[in-house]
Formats: C-alpha cells, sequence, structure tokens
C-alpha cells in the first residue's frame, strides 16, 4: 500500500520535474544557451505568487497568472539583455553560463533581502487530501500538476508541430546557419524559446509553492534537476527531457521506500550518473551530438 | 586590531589556495566545476578528523587529505569527462548538492549540522602554531607552493597539453593527446590543492560544520577567479583580495544595515560576475584579447 501511495506521489513529483525540464531543454535545445537561470525563473514566480496571494490577499488565479506572466518577461529580458550582448562577442558556452550563474546569484540575495533566507509557503485548501480508493490519497492540487503538465504538453506538441514559429524553432535547433539562410531571424526566434521554456516552469513553481513551500535557494535544485532530466532524456530532445522529469520523480518518491527522506535528494544524482556512465546520449539522444 | 589583520590575511591565502586550484581547472583547462566547496570540505573534515584522532601534524593531515580528494574527484570525473564540458558542470553541481547532505546526514562521523569542533591547534615538525603569527607564516608558505606548483604545472607539456584541450579539443584529440586522461589527471591535481585550503582552514577556525561547504562557497571561489582572471597566475589571489576585503570594506559603511550585508556581497559578486562577462570576459588582469582566451 504504502508503495502505491509512493507511485502516485511519484507521479505528481514526475509531472512538475517534466514540466521544469521540458522548459530549460526548450531553450538549451534551440538556442545552445546553458540558461542557468531557469531556476532563477522559478524562484521569482514562486516568490510572487507567494507575495501576491499570501500577502495582498489578491485571488489565487490572478496571483498566478500574473506571477507567470512575470516570469516570462523575466525570461525574455534575459535573452535579450544579457546573453545577446555577449553572444554578440561570439561568447563561448561558458560565458554564457557565467553570467546566468552570476544573475541567479543576484535574484537569490535580492530575494533573501526581501523576504528572509527561511522558507515561504501558502496554505491553500486545495492541500487537503482526499481518498481515490484503497487508502491511497491524493489532493487536488495533485491532480492539477499531473493535468496541467498533460496539457502543456499537448499544447507544445501541436505548437512546434503546426505552427510557423513552431516549425522554425525545431529548424533552429538542428541548423543556425539553414534558418539564417532561410532569411529568419535566429534573434527574434529566441525569445520566443525563452517565452516558452519559462512559461513552462511556472505552473511548476505554483504548485511546488502551495505543497512543499519555498527557499530563496530551490533554483540550484531546479537546474539540476532539469538538467539531469535532459540529459537522461537525451539532450535535445524534448519528450526525453519530460519522460526524463517522470523518471526523476518516481525515483525520488519511491526511494523513501527503502532510504531516510534525507537521502532522496541522492537517488537524483545516482540515475543521472548512471546514465553518464552507460549512456550519455540518453534515452532519445542522436548518438553523434555527444 | 593586530588579531583581526593577522586572521584577515590568514584567510585570504587559504582563499588564494582554493582559487588558484579552481583556476587550474577553469583557466587553463577549460573545465568549470561547481564542487570545489565540496572538496574543501572534504578536506577539512579529513584535517579536523586526522588532527582529533591521529596525529596534529600538518605533515600528516595535508598529504592525506590530498590524497583522498584526489581519489574522490575521479568518482566525478572519469564518468563525466569522457563526454561534454555540460555533463561535468551538472555532476560536479550534484556532487555539491550530495556533499551538504553527506556531511549533515551522517552523523556518526561528521557530527551532523552540529559539525566536528575542538579541533586541536595544528603542529609542524613538532612546532605548535599557536600564534595567529606562526599560522599566517604556515598559510602563506602553502599558498606560495601551491602558486608556484601551477605555475611550474602549466610551464610542461602536461600543462600545454591541457591549454591545448581547451582551446580547441578536436585538434589536441587529432594530435594524439588523450583527452580524457588529461582532463581526469587536471581534475585530481586541482582537488588535490584543494585539500591543502581545507586543512588549514580546519586547523585555523578549529572546527568544521556543513554550512561553511555549501553551493554559496563554491560561487565566492569562482567569482574570485573570474573577476581576478581565469588563466593568470596572480588574478586568483587578487580575486580573493578584493573577496575578502570588500566585506571588510561594507562594515565601514554604517548606512547599510548589518543584516543584510552577506546578501549585498553575493549580489555584488553576482553582478560583477555579469558584468564581466558582458564587457570583460577575460577578468582585470587577464588577458585583453578576449578571443585567445575564451573563444573555443
Amino acid at each position: 500500500m504504502l508503495f502505491l501511495q509512493l507511485l502516485v506521489d511519484g507521479l505528481q513529483l514526475g509531472a512538475l520535474y517534466a514540466l521544469m525540464a521540458v522548459g530549460f531543454a526548450m531553450i538549451f535545445g534551440s538556442t545552445r544557451v546553458f540558461h542557468y537561470a531557469h531556476g532563477t525563473t522559478y524562484v521569482i514566480v514562486g516568490y510572487l505568487f507567494y507575495y501576491l496571494a499570501e500577502r495582498l490577499h489578491l485571488p489565487w488565479w490572478a496571483a498566478g497568472a500574473a506571477a507567470a506572466a512575470a516570469g516570462v518577461v523575466f525570461g525574455v529580458l534575459l535573452d535579450r539583455w544579457m546573453y545577446r550582448p555577449i553572444q554578440r562577442d561570439e561568447g563561448s558556452f561558458f560565458t554564457v553560463f557565467v553570467a546566468s550563474f552570476g544573475i541567479a546569484v543576484v535574484a537569490e540575495n535580492v530575494i533573501i533581502i526581501l523576504f528572509g533566507a527561511s522558507f515561504v509557503s501558502i496554505s491553500t485548501p486545495l492541500t487537503r487530501v482526499s481518498d481515490i480508493g484503497g487508502g491511497i490519497v491524493v489532493s487536488y492540487l495533485g491532480m492539477f500538476s499531473v493535468l496541467a503538465a498533460a496539457l502543456l504538453f499537448v499544447f507544445l506538441n501541436w505548437f512546434l508541430d503546426r505552427t510557423d514559429v513552431g516549425v522554425a524553432l525545431r529548424a533552429l535547433s538542428e541548423n543556425p546557419d539553414l534558418v539564417r539562410g532561410f532569411g529568419l531571424n535566429p534573434r527574434k526566434l529566441s525569445q520566443y524559446a525563452f517565452a516558452i521554456g519559462s512559461l513552462l516552469v511556472a505552473p511548476a513553481a505554483l504548485v511546488a509553492t502551495c505543497v512543499t513551500g519555498l527557499t530563496p535557494t530551490a533554483g540550484h535544485r531546479v537546474v539540476l534537476i532539469s538538467i539531469a532530466a535532459s540529459i537522461i532524456g537525451g539532450i535535445g530532445s524534448l519528450r526525453g527531457a519530460g519522460l526524463g522529469g517522470l523518471i526523476l520523480g518516481l525515483a525520488e518518491s519511491l526511494a523513501v521506500w527503502k532510504l531516510s527522506t534525507g537521502w532522496s535528494e541522492a537517488v537524483a544524482f545516482i540515475i543521472l550518473f548512471a546514465f553518464i556512465l552507460a549512456r550519455p546520449s540518453g534515452l532519445f539522444g542522436n548518438r553523434a551530438r555527444v | 586590531m593586530v588579531g583581526y589583520i593577522l586572521n584577515l590575511l590568514i584567510l585570504i591565502s587559504i582563499s588564494g589556495i582554493l582559487a588558484g586550484s579552481l583556476n587550474f581547472i577553469i583557466g587553463y583547462a577549460g573545465i568549470y566545476s561547481l564542487a570545489h566547496a565540496a572538496f574543501f570540505g572534504i578536506a577539512a573534515y579529513t584535517g579536523a578528523l586526522i588532527a582529533l584522532h591521529v596525529s596534529t601534524s600538518l605533515l600528516i593531515a595535508i598529504p592525506v587529505a590530498m590524497a583522498i580528494c584526489a581519489i574522490l574527484s575521479l568518482v566525478i570525473s572519469l564518468p563525466s569527462l569522457r563526454v561534454r564540458g555540460e555533463y561535468f558542470v551538472v555532476a560536479s553541481l550534484g556532487l555539491q548538492m550530495i556533499a551538504f547532505t553527506v556531511f549533515s546526514e551522517w552523523t556518526s562521523v561528521t557530527g551532523g549540522l552540529g559539525g566536528i569542533t575542538g579541533v586541536p591547534v595544528a603542529t609542524i615538525f613538532g612546532f605548535s602554531l599557536r600564534s595567529l603569527g606562526s599560522m599566517l607564516a604556515v598559510s602563506l608558505a602553502c599558498l606560495a607552493l601551491v602558486t608556484f606548483a601551477i605555475f611550474a604545472l602549466v610551464r610542461t607539456s602536461f600543462g600545454r597539453n591541457l591549454r591545448a584541450i581547451r582551446d580547441n579539443e578536436v585538434a589536441a584529440a587529432a594530435f594524439g593527446k588523450n583527452v580524457a586522461l588529461t582532463k581526469t589527471l587536471a581534475v585530481a591535481i586541482s582537488s588535490a590543492l584543494c585539500a591543502v585550503a581545507g586543512v588549514l582552514y580546519a586547523f585555523h577556525v578549529s572546527f568544521v560544520n556543513p554550512e561553511s561547504f555549501t553551493i554559496d562557497a563554491s560561487v565566492l571561489v569562482m567569482a574570485m577567479i573570474i573577476i581576478g582572471g581565469t588563466g593568470t597566475v596572480f588574478g586568483p589571489i587578487l580575486g580573493a583580495l578584493i573577496i575578502h576585503l570588500l566585506p571588510a570594506g561594507l562594515t565601514y559603511l554604517t548606512f547599510l544595515p548589518s543584516r543584510d550585508l552577506a546578501s549585498l556581497q553575493q549580489i555584488i559578486y553576482g553582478a560583477a560576475m555579469v558584468l564581466l562577462m558582458i564587457y570583460r570576459p577575460s577578468g582585470l588582469i587577464g588577458r585583453a584579447n578576449v578571443k585567445d582566451t575564451w573563444s573555443k
């Protein structure tokens, strides 16, 4: 029975991880920017949601929408004001990484000054659990996260398959020079990638703020999970990143079955290592890319 | 006041060793590690445990800690350096997160969140380093030795191989260099040199707890070398100097709320990293020609 409960919990956690990871993979895949500040987007959305809903007592849907919008704006502005000037001078992968890391450090500490270093959470009736039969309990928020992940992935599939921008974004990840040759502007396209990538991480931040609470340093973990999931799924594959996130969530939850909770974080790391050792190209990765 | 300055100078020397050893892989080999604080911590715990249970001699604690750190570094470098640079960043970030878990959860050895207290005074050749002056002398000597070791290493054929790999990995491999082996060795050497700082730190502050070895400490060391200048001999030391004098300077600005000083410092480092990457990626005393150092 404990096993089934952990499986259900793992699915909910995995849905959140999948959202973070697909957002990261979207940005990394099409722009090759190692977006360490992806975790910062998550933290900003979470704290803004907390501020609007818990301190200003806005209705939760308005607070959530405003916070998600702020996350998208943050992602796009970073691309425009930070990554673009660096890449103009042929900035290497690591130059971009260091700058992104710097932004993460700045944002983390601004939040510590504004809200304090200890963790915050939102109390909502939605986290109350209900029995779905056989003594297995699920909260409304848990169902919401699975549903939100499923809906967003259907939308993303449609967007990448059917719209011009989506097709252009996929082309950008395959061959940026060819995209330029067709008269499309990679700079403009990268903004879409950042907008969508940041939008995907927003629901994960909103749910996690209610369920587990939020600390200013949560961003590092989000990045670790996102990159680990991208590597497990295969860099460049959005489906892979989603599946990788799901695997990590399930594994972390099921680990509690045998280990004490303090060690559950280590599980993601061990799975990542197993993949780097045995199959560095990941589940759906292109072997030639590695 | 003299005690305060001596203490600050000791910490700057220790940070100089840390920054120098990280610069060895970031600046010369192009390998980005976020786990430097983890190795620093492993060495500090090793030093503290040896001092409590075996011997207080630095000549025993430092070599043992160096060996342990070098061997542990293989755990992340062997699998992840076979593949692209991004993988090592991720693996080291993972190690840094897991190290904190181990430091705080493995209570029978590390003492949990409380850490290990009452580390005895260090000795060297039977002399006790009780006074701050003698500790400073030893720290400065270690800093000089580590800096010289790195200075000498990058001038050997091994150092040239490293820079070749940093500048163009494919070309280096085409010239018959064993890329994976060279990188793995570089990380092991860097971790071993970092261990010197860890042991000195454990003896100097006479207690170790997980708080000192979080990702924030890794950030700090990285900020030192990026501000000072990667791939230069004295850049890391200049960075260590700046980063330690900044908080000392900030405390004189009395209008700043003291509660937020630590965060303000981190904001300054973070902003410096961003601005330097946009306007001067080679750091304060790095080569002016950016493309030499940073383009792949």
